[in-house]
């Protein structure tokens, strides 16, 4: 607890009015301020939200389409279909792209890689040029090998043909995952002797023989050093973290291309991996429920938690004030999620009583009219604010009991009860009206609690909000919809702060906003 | 000589006075034995539930069943071919002591699957293989759960809070000591590191990525050892490049001494993180690892919790930094890193105790919250992950109350200690 300090009482009669007068204008000031300042450290949480989740494993495109990439059997044209949509879908996330304005390497890392399509022979192309340096010669190779495995897939299948070519198209589909030399050469030399055997395969001769070729001056040219050599390579505003913020779409005029993204700053929060729909036309209804509650909560808090810690710090060591701060302390250190467990056990249906909805905000629609789609409303959320509101309220009325504590030690409070003034007039103004800065301060402590214990909140009584899709994305990997929730309950910390911050300003007088 | 023994009676006075301010503390004095009970169910856990015997005579020879498992896990020997893959309750022993609870948390009692309740007839050979906790939806013993789950919670506990101590313990002292103003380098010196910290970290870990994943692959120690090098990598290119750079330091521009801003590094730093909401963070997090085992976890749990940490010691050190003895220190001419490491750092760190005992409370919390909403170490039981069977079965009011009750005791606990070490150690409240 930190002892607050108050060096004079600002209490004069008549100075309140005036100080709201004077406050309208430069606290707009302060308020622009403060949004100006919060800018960098939203920029700052959007860079590091986006960079942990673009180190995420697996190929999103690959999980939307749902399709195993092992392609041994399976017609061509088939084959060449599915190709096709998977760079349409990596293109229209913007997969394509490289992750960032830069990208720190080595000389042989090659900076075109990110559009290569598949995940697997990503890795494996990155492994190459590991251990061999020469991006040209690897990309030769690369395009050689996505040759000869389109002219093994053009083939006609018969039965003089059908068990070489079955082996052919699993050996080819090794290779793609070998990334060493000497793993690489006994499959095609495998698939050569497979060409020799079967006459029919002819026409093979010459895809396999560059091919072959191609894999000699991958050793041959091998430039391993360029791996020590650091560099860093720009690669401008076409990047996936300045197409997601900022978005490709002409920020005037009319945009032909409608499918173009607009970027987290215009709205467009991209698309959904799991549902497949904007994230936007997700998130709204979560944030405000999420919202909703959490200013409720913010409400009961302080209101029951105010006089509470008042009261026990005016009856400092009385019987009231131990039972009070040991209850508080107690309910401070209860899990809720355990107490919210319980009461879904034993209020809500099950084997014992039925008091309270185990789940959901009620299904009312638009037409019951607003009286009873309110009153549902306040009948499901009863249970789960008393569940979520008793924690804070317990570390806010300790708070409360400290910070009250040592303003009641202060000269000024003696001097006004010497001076004969009712004591409750005391307490409730002179007392309270100090005492309340530091809980404001705390505010910008609560409200971030608030809405990381939505999450849990929202988990235990099914509550479609922030929370709750968060955690269906993080079950689901589903990662625009992570991105956009940390960056929402980022941006409702800082809106809490903001508050917090002007709270303080008008409650303590000797803040000024001209100055500074 | 006397100086230093002076000096050293009267920190001896202090603790002592914190002593015995903290046994005035009854709930605070008596929350320290239920930690040493809960770090004595921890340590012996194996002993106290496990479905091997602790002692036992088979085919007329002695054997010491736990005692040979704990040192098989050590990868010192191996069970006899008789003992592999048996069901060591149905064995014919002569005579055999099992522990307390004779079940292991992941054995499955296929008499006793559906959750049994504690209360309720069970389908067990006698009292002594009761669930005295019930049992799950796959018949696992609870009981053995809860105890293998009191190590999980310690563990999580200790090593995550000092993991956060550590980084908070460094930055907020560097913080609060040398300021905005008191770190000063030459202007070369800021600027070549920064290239030398890229350099160094292309060295040691970009160009030799493949070769620590592809150890790390192979087998741990490999792995650790090629990490080991990489540091090595690492710190020799610092080395290396601080040394070239002695000479350079002789130009004046280059050489201009500049200062470094750490104090609003540092808060910057833990305003952004403070900013996500934990929990979201810590989801983040989770999402992107492929399988959160415990380690992962209390990594993850020690990397998001150091910022209240860092802002108490930055908070007390910015104090400490302004009183006279500091100022005296300073005036004898001692470095500033003599006076951060003998003289301000000790003064500042006993409060930080306080911060470490609410911290443990929250990293048990944060970790038996992820367990409860399965997101937790897969491969092991927690008490919130038995917390969340309750969730599936709505009968099972033993899986709702026990695991709860214990995380609450476990944090209460700690919380109190730490409310003491608060009252015991502020002497402004003595009042």
């Amino acid at each position: 607890m930190k002892p607050v300090e108050v060096k004079t009482s600002i209490e004069t009669k008549g100075n309140n009015k005036k100080f709201s007068l004077t406050l309208s204008f430069p606290l707009f000031g302060y308020v622009v301020k403060r949004i100006f300042i919060f800018l960098p450290t939203l920029m700052a949480i959007s860079l590091i939200t986006f960079i942990l989740i673009s180190a995420a494993p697996g190929d999103p495109a690959e999980t939307m389409l749902n399709r195993n990439s092992s392609g041994g059997e399976g017609q061509a044209s088939d084959k060449l279909a599915t190709d096709k949509s998977y760079q349409d879908l990596r293109s229209k996330l913007g997969l394509d792209l490289p992750v960032f304005y830069l990208s720190p390497g080595s000389m042989a890392s090659c900076d075109t890689i990110s559009r290569i399509a598949k995940a697997d022979h990503r890795e494996m192309l990155d492994r190459m040029i590991y251990n061999y340096g020469d991006w040209d010669m690897i990309s030769k190779y690369y395009g050689n090998l996505r040759t000869f495995e389109l002219a093994v897939l053009m083939q006609k299948k018969d039965s003089n043909t059908a068990n070489s070519l079955i082996d052919l198209r699993n050996t080819v589909g090794k290779i793609f995952l070998q990334a060493d030399v000497a793993n690489i050469a006994p499959l095609i030399q495998h698939c050569s002797s497979l060409i020799i055997t079967t006459p029919a395969l002819s026409e093979l001769n010459k895809p396999i023989g560059s091919l072959q070729a191609s894999m000699d001056q991958v050793t041959g040219n091998a430039t391993t050093w360029k791996r020590y050599i650091p560099t860093i390579h720009w690669n401008g505003i076409k990047n996936q973290y300045h197409r997601w913020l900022f978005g490709e779409a002409k920020w005037f005029g009319e945009e032909s291309d409608p499918t173009k993204s607009r970027g987290f700053v215009r709205g467009d929060f991209g698309i959904s991996f799991f549902s497949k729909r904007p994230v936007s036309s997700i998130i709204w209804d979560g944030l405000w429920i999420t919202m909703l509650i959490s200013v409720c909560l913010i409400l009961i808090e302080y209101i029951i938690a105010v006089p509470l810690g008042v009261m026990s710090a005016v009856k400092k060591d009385s019987r009231f004030d131990r039972i009070v701060s040991t209850a508080l302390f107690v309910l401070y250190s209860l899990p809720s999620f355990w107490i919210g467990t319980l009461a879904i056990f034993f209020l809500c249906g099950g084997d014992y009583l039925n008091i309270f909805p185990p789940f959901g905000i009620g299904d009312t629609t638009m037409e019951d009219g607003f009286l009873v789609r309110a009153g549902d409303l306040a009948y499901h959320l009863i249970l789960p604010l008393i569940v979520a509101s008793y924690g804070g309220l317990a570390f806010l009325s300790r708070q409360m009991r400290g910070g009250m504590l040592s303003v009641l030690r202060q000269d000024y409070i003696r001097t006004a009860y010497s001076k004969g003034l009712d004591p409750k007039k005391v307490i409730w103004k002179h007392a309270l009206r100090n005492s309340l800065l530091p809980i404001i301060t705390i505010f910008a402590n609560v409200f971030p609690s608030l809405i990381g214990g939505a999450i849990i909140l929202e988990f235990l009584f099914t509550i479609p909000g922030l929370g709750q899709i968060t955690y269906a994305a993080v079950i689901q990997k589903d990662y625009p919809m992570i991105l956009t929730n940390t960056m929402f309950a980022a941006i409702l910390t800082l809106l809490g702060y903001l508050v917090a911050d002007i709270l303080y300003a008008v409650a303590d007088p000797r803040i000024s906003f001209s100055k500074k | 000589m006397a100086e230093i023994k002076e000096n050293k009676q009267a920190d001896q006075r202090y603790w002592s006075y914190v002593r015995r301010q903290f046994r005035k503390k009854k709930t605070a004095f008596y929350s320290l034995y239920v930690v040493a009970f809960l770090a004595c169910v921890a340590i012996l856990a194996p002993f106290l539930a496990n479905e091997k015997p602790l002692v036992c005579k088979y085919k007329g020879e002695m054997y010491f069943p736990v005692l040979k498992d704990i040192a098989v896990g050590f990868g010192i020997g191996q069970f006899a071919p008789q003992f592999q893959n048996v069901n060591w309750h149905e064995l014919q022993y002569d005579f055999a002591v099992f522990p307390p609870v004779p079940y292991l948390p992941m054995n499955q009692d296929n008499n006793n699957i559906h959750s049994k309740s504690p209360l309720e007839q069970q389908n067990v050979p006698s009292k002594r293989w009761h669930h005295w906790f019930g049992t799950d939806e796959l018949g696992r013993d609870v009981l053995a759960g809860m105890i293998h789950g009191t190590r999980i919670a310690m563990t999580v506990g200790l090593v995550s809070m000092m993991i956060a101590a550590s980084i908070g313990i460094l930055l907020g002292s560097l913080a609060g000591f040398l300021g905005d103003d008191n770190f000063k380098i030459s202007r070369i010196r800021l600027w070549a590191n920064i290239i030398f910290i890229y350099m160094g970290l292309f060295y040691a870990f970009s160009a030799r990525s493949y070769a620590i994943t592809d150890a790390l692959g192979s087998s741990l120690g490999m792995g650790i050892l090629q990490l080991i090098l990489s540091f090595a990598i690492f710190l020799t290119v610092m080395a290396l490049g601080n040394v070239i750079l002695i000479p350079f330091k002789k130009i004046p521009f280059l050489g201009k001494q500049v200062t470094v801003p750490f104090d609003m590094i540092v808060s910057r730093m833990i305003e952004i993180l403070t900013s996500i909401p934990t929990l979201f963070l810590i989801l983040l997090i989770i999402s992107i690892v492929r399988k959160p085992n415990l380690y992962v976890i209390m990594v993850i749990i020690g990397l998001t919790g150091w910022t209240g940490i860092a802002r108490f010691i930055r908070a007390e050190l910015l104090k400490i930094r302004s009183l006279e003895y500091i100022e005296a220190a300073n005036s004898l001419g001692f470095s500033n890193y003599r006076v951060l490491l003998k003289h301000a750092i000790p003064n500042a760190l006993s409060p930080v105790l306080i911060s470490i005992a609410f911290g443990v409370a929250s990293a048990i919390l944060t970790e038996s919250t992820l367990s409860f909403l399965g997101l937790g170490p897969a491969d092991t039981v927690t008490w919130g992950q038995l917390l969340s069977y309750a969730r599936q079965v709505p009968q099972a009011w033993w899986l709702a109350i026990f695991p709860g009750l214990a995380i609450f005791i476990t944090v209460v606990v700690f919380n109190f200690i730490g409310e003491g070490l608060t009252d015991a150690m502020d002497p402004r409240l003595k009042q």
